[in-house]
């Protein structure tokens, strides 16, 4: 096998997991499309390095992690102030229509109801969606987003409890409280 | 919603997004990237970036950049210890002496405006100041509001 075809298995591997990443941060497919190919090109200058390195994953997934935030600082800072003022501080103004059915979540097949996470992720504003990833899935602390967005601490709790109640709200999410109340 | 439920919702979240599964990259991203690295490797040593280079081509260049910049360090001490080069300093800052009047020419308008604003109060020019922020603001504002409007996802 040429070097050529062990970097195009390689990338086989993983290109679903980067381009999974990049989407769920940037929810934008030609942007998360562009991010993974500079991974990858990336990647290839370190193949050397990664190839059956069983941390090839988790490099990847820093280096798609870190190029997204690269991506929506250089292109988005510009608007992420009136963005987040005149978007509704909880992300009302991005609300898609779902059917309003109380047993949605037990109705509901699991592809469906995947699909209703993803797309209510993409649909969170920009300034609740990335710190909101890093936290769930890429488990990075508080202070570690706040650190690599440039803002201050409290502001990235305030997106992601925003960010969560925007999911609790749209993925009929019930705890001990709301129970009791209804 | 109490501190339980924070936390409650907190790992719910956590176990529905890491439920999700992976999505699937386009069919032709593959081949997007191996044309990239083709066209890459196309390219002549020299337009690629240093980083790539042969380390010995690299430690060559190094030693030619290092050399070139001693010696124009070199050759600029030794010219400017020389008689001409003096003499054409000279005629260079008689050349521009005229940048002196432009100077004092600001100098007069800068005193200008100190005269003025305290001719008209601080209160005054606060208010001013104030008016061309909130303009600035709202001309941001209507900017933004616009272009989130043209390119709103529908």
């Amino acid at each position: 096998m040429t070097n050529a075809e062990q970097f195009e298995t390689f990338m086989r591997n993983y290109q679903n997991m980067v381009f999974s990443t990049s989407m769920r941060l940037l929810a934008n497919q030609s942007e998360a499309e562009d991010v993974t190919q500079e991974v990858f090109l990336k990647a290839y200058e370190n193949f050397g390095r990664l190839d059956g390195n069983p941390a090839a994953a988790g490099w990847l997934k820093t280096v798609a992690t870190n190029m997204s935030l690269n991506h929506l600082s250089r292109y988005r800072s510009r608007w992420s102030f009136f963005s987040e003022l005149f978007g509704s501080a909880d992300g009302e103004a991005n609300e898609p229509d779902f059917p309003a059915d109380d047993n949605v979540e037990e109705a509901m097949l699991k592809t469906e109801r995947c699909a209703l996470v993803e797309q209510t992720l993409q649909e969170l504003p920009p300034a609740q969606r990335v710190p909101l990833v890093l936290f769930h899935l890429e488990e990075l602390g508080y202070e570690e987003i706040a650190a690599s967005l440039g803002v201050s601490l409290s502001k990235v709790k305030t997106d992601i409890f925003r960010g969560r109640e925007v999911l609790r709200r749209k993925l009929k999410l019930k705890f001990s409280a709301d129970e009791n109340a209804a | 919603m109490n501190l339980n439920d924070n936390e409650q919702l907190k790992l719910a979240i956590s176990r529905e997004l890491k439920s999700l599964p992976e999505l699937t990259a386009p069919a032709s991203l593959a081949s997007r990237v191996m044309a990239a690295l083709e066209r890459r490797a196309n390219l002549p040593w020299h337009h690629r970036s240093w980083a790539t280079w042969q380390p010995a081509l690299q430690m060559a260049s190094l030693a030619a950049m290092l050399a070139l910049f001693g010696g124009l360090c070199f050759a600029g001490w030794e010219l400017s210890r020389t008689e001409t080069i003096m003499s054409a300093m000279h005629r260079a800052g008689q050349l521009f002496s005229g940048l002196n009047s432009i100077g004092s020419l600001f100098n007069i308008l800068a005193g200008t405006a100190v005269l003025v604003a305290k001719k008209l109060g601080s209160t005054f020019i606060i208010a001013c100041l104030v008016a061309a922020g909130l303009g600035y603001a709202v001309f941001m504002g209507l900017g933004t509001f616009y272009f989130r409007l043209a390119f709103a996802k529908r």
